[in-house]
């Protein structure tokens, strides 16, 4: 077995190496696709046009926008006295942002209870309401903390007393620059396995070399393992580049440990190649192979809240992320990479994984074999 | 063991409602060539392919080394050797990385491998060119390399889809220099054409028209069954003329001469007696005496010349 697996395996490192199209698809595209949108999203944000609408109006109030105003971040372009009028001037395009600070702010503050302060921000330029929503939500926690060390309350409050609830218009895809990077490299590993895995069968297919293949007594675990094994591998060595790039050119901190990130990848590729043998088994063409690889890519993305926070789909939506495995990579590279987490933590997203990459794997496995036989 | 390489019986592919291979009934001996002929769409392939287990047959069985192809595809595929019709070994590989990936698809490994590879390279004479593109080679050397492919294990029995289709007439005589050659060692040689010069090699022709094997038969036995009867060719005389010969069977424009087949006891079969007849009318014609050919057995079978 491990004879056929091998000659199966090296058969495609070669095909890949004399190909200059495959090669890029596998290194050159990810890594550019992975800088471009990295810098895409890395522009400076200054002088964002915010609309104030005070419904409180105490000192606390004052206070509050005051010091958010005072930064170079935001500048404030009006200030009415109506939440309605201040979302109107955002839907108008004269302000990115609506700061609505509700009544009974200080009331709440005093009381020591938590109280919303919502944003309303305009999504039509991402990178500029990405910036926006980031800053408030670390002002927030600031003036939090620091209006609890002033009034003496901090132990009372189990949140942070002022807590920013944005809600963006338009366009919800929004992230920053370093939730970004983690997504890109789960997207591109997406790509690069499902693609490549998909394709290639269904160019032995095309060819008819698939049939000179049937004709030895190669089994089809053995064919197909060996057609996997050398993607993976280089699904992992781009993976590796992702986060070495993500953390060199754009800063991503890598806070935890980074084998969580191989296992969660080698998981994650399980679902991804299996998915790609299953495109390639049901495909007669290339042409029908890469359709059937891009339906599946798409979904994939959109529910994998690498783009659009999973919160902000439709509830009846949500659960069903739960089945992308995309979605859950995506949380094991921001949680590692980002806040650190540990293997414990992410036992959930790497379960699922396992078990997604364990199903899908041996379905394609027999699947192909019926196919094959 | 069995005496015969193959035997089916019965053999049925249905796709959908088409019948490709209708009931047919055949047995190829040890170590003979095999010849399998019939016009565009006749059934070969779908044959070939239940033969070697790319196809699940839709009735019949058959067997091939001994061993059933319903039952035991895989040791089936242990024992016979495949070249399909269209070239498919890696355009992209060299010949060498071909052969190397083959063999290990076979299972061979470590020295047996390489002993295999190197005696593949020197039988299709690629030692020179092992690590071009295969994709870059000329046809006859493309071909000769996908029948050492599929003689790299050894196989018993070896199946060969239209092998010499699109080679030029000197690759052609070098290829089946080769496979006469391997068929001399004990190998069983089943193989389709459409060029009836070569199904002359064979030691048996079967002649399959629209999914039926109409008959089998020795090239000889089939020209004595079916194109029975005296040759000549004839230059320089009208079809008209010849039409009213006594014991013609038939005539045919035949190039810029006719062909016209006797009654064997006819005395115009004689090509003098024939001359004579035709110089009686006034007509100087040059006769000669002809062979029958497959092609004439093909027209009698068929009707028409499809090959
Ligand atoms: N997979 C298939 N689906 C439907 N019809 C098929 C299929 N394979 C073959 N056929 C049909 O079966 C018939 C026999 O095909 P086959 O390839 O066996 O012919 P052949 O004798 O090899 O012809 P050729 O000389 O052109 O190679 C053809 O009419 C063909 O269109
Ligand atoms: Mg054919």
């Amino acid at each position: 077995m491990t004879t056929e697996i091998l000659a199966v395996a090296l058969k495609e490192i070669r095909q890949t190496r004399r190909d200059p199209r495959t090669l890029a698809v596998l290194v050159v595209a990810p890594l550019m696709q992975l800088i471009l949108l990295g810098f895409a999203v890395n522009l400076d944000v200054t002088h964002v046009p915010v609309v104030l609408a005070d419904a409180d109006q105490t000192a606390e109030s004052r206070a509050f926008a005051e010091a958010l105003l005072a930064g170079e971040t935001f500048e404030a372009v009006a200030a009415l006295p109506d939440p309605e009028a201040a979302a109107a001037e955002v839907i108008a395009g004269r302000a990115a942002i609506a700061l609505i600070i509700p009544p009974g702010f200080a009331a709440a503050l005093r009381a020591g209870r938590a109280v919303d302060v919502q944003a309303l921000a305009d999504g039509s330029d991402a990178q500029r309401a990405v910036v926006a929503q980031n800053t408030l939500t670390a002002f927030a926690a600031r003036w939090s903390l620091a209006y609890s060390a002033a009034t003496g309350q901090a132990p009372r409050f189990t949140q942070a007393p002022v807590e920013i609830r944005p809600r963006v218009l338009y366009n919800p895809t929004l992230n920053s620059r370093v939730f970004f990077v983690p997504g890109v490299a789960a997207t591109l590993l997406l790509v690069v396995t499902l693609v490549v895995t998909a394709m290639g069968l269904a160019r032995e297919k095309e060819d008819g070399t698939l049939e000179q293949i049937l004709v030895t007594p190669i089994s089809s675990e053995a064919l197909m393992l060996g057609k996997v094994l050398p993607y993976g591998l280089i699904g992992l060595f781009d993976l590796a580049l992702a986060v070495t790039l993500g953390a060199a050119i754009f800063g991503v901190p890598l806070r935890g440990a980074l084998p969580i990130v191989g296992l969660g990848g080698a998981l994650y590729m399980l679902t991804t190649l299996g998915l790609g043998l299953f495109v390639a088994s049901a495909a007669r063409t290339q042409q029908q192979a890469f359709m059937g690889a891009f339906f599946l890519i798409l979904p994939m993305t959109l529910l994998s809240g690498f783009m659009s926070p999973i919160s902000n789909m439709p509830a009846w939506l949500q659960p069903l992320t739960l089945l992308d495995p995309m979605r859950h990579m995506v949380e094991i590279l921001r949680g590692v990479l980002l806040k650190g987490a540990s293997l414990a933590d992410l036992a959930p997203q790497l379960l699922w994984l396992a078990g997604m990459g364990l199903t899908v794997f041996t379905a394609a496995a027999v699947a192909l074999r019926k196919r094959l036989a | 063991m069995s005496a015969y390489a193959v035997e089916v019986e019965g053999l049925t592919r249905r796709f959908g409602a088409f019948i490709a291979v209708n009931d047919v009934h055949f047995q190829v001996k040890q170590g003979e060539i095999f010849g399998y002929l019939g016009a565009n769409g006749a059934g070969k392939s779908t044959t070939i392919k239940m033969l070697c287990g790319l196809l699940t047959p839709s009735e019949g069985r058959a067997t091939v080394a001994g061993r059933d192809i319903a039952r035991d595809p895989r040791g089936i595929k242990r024992v016979i050797g495949y070249m399909s019709q269209k070239f498919s070994l890696y355009m992209d590989l060299s010949p060498r990385e071909n052969l190397e990936f083959f063999a290990g698809a076979q299972g061979l490994r470590g020295r047996a491998r390489k002993i295999a590879v190197e005696a593949a390279l020197n039988r299709a004479d690629l030692r020179d060119r092992s690590g071009q593109r295969a994709g870059d080679l000329p046809g006859g050397l493309r071909q000769r390399l996908a029948l050492a492919s599929a003689r790299l294990h050894a196989p018993s029995v070896l199946f060969l889809d239209e092998p010499t289709a699109g080679v030029a007439p000197d690759a052609r005589r070098e290829f089946w220099r080769e496979i006469r050659a391997v068929a001399a060692q004990g190998t069983t040689v089943f193989v389709t054409t459409h060029h009836l010069d070569e199904a002359e090699y064979c030691a048996r022709v079967g002649l399959m028209v629209d999914g039926r094997l109409k008959a089998l038969d020795t090239p000889a036995g089939l020209k004595a069954t079916h194109a029975p009867g005296r040759f000549l060719t004839i230059e320089g005389a009208p079809k008209a003329a010849m039409r009213a010969a006594p014991g013609l069977m038939a005539v045919e424009p035949f190039g810029l001469r006719l062909r016209a087949r006797f009654e064997a006891a006819a005395p115009l079969a004689d090509p003098a007696r024939c001359a004579a007849w035709l110089a009686d009318q006034g007509i100087a014609a040059r006769v000669e005496r002809a062979e029958a050919t497959l092609e004439d057995v093909f027209l009698a079978l068929v009707g028409v010349e499809v090959l």
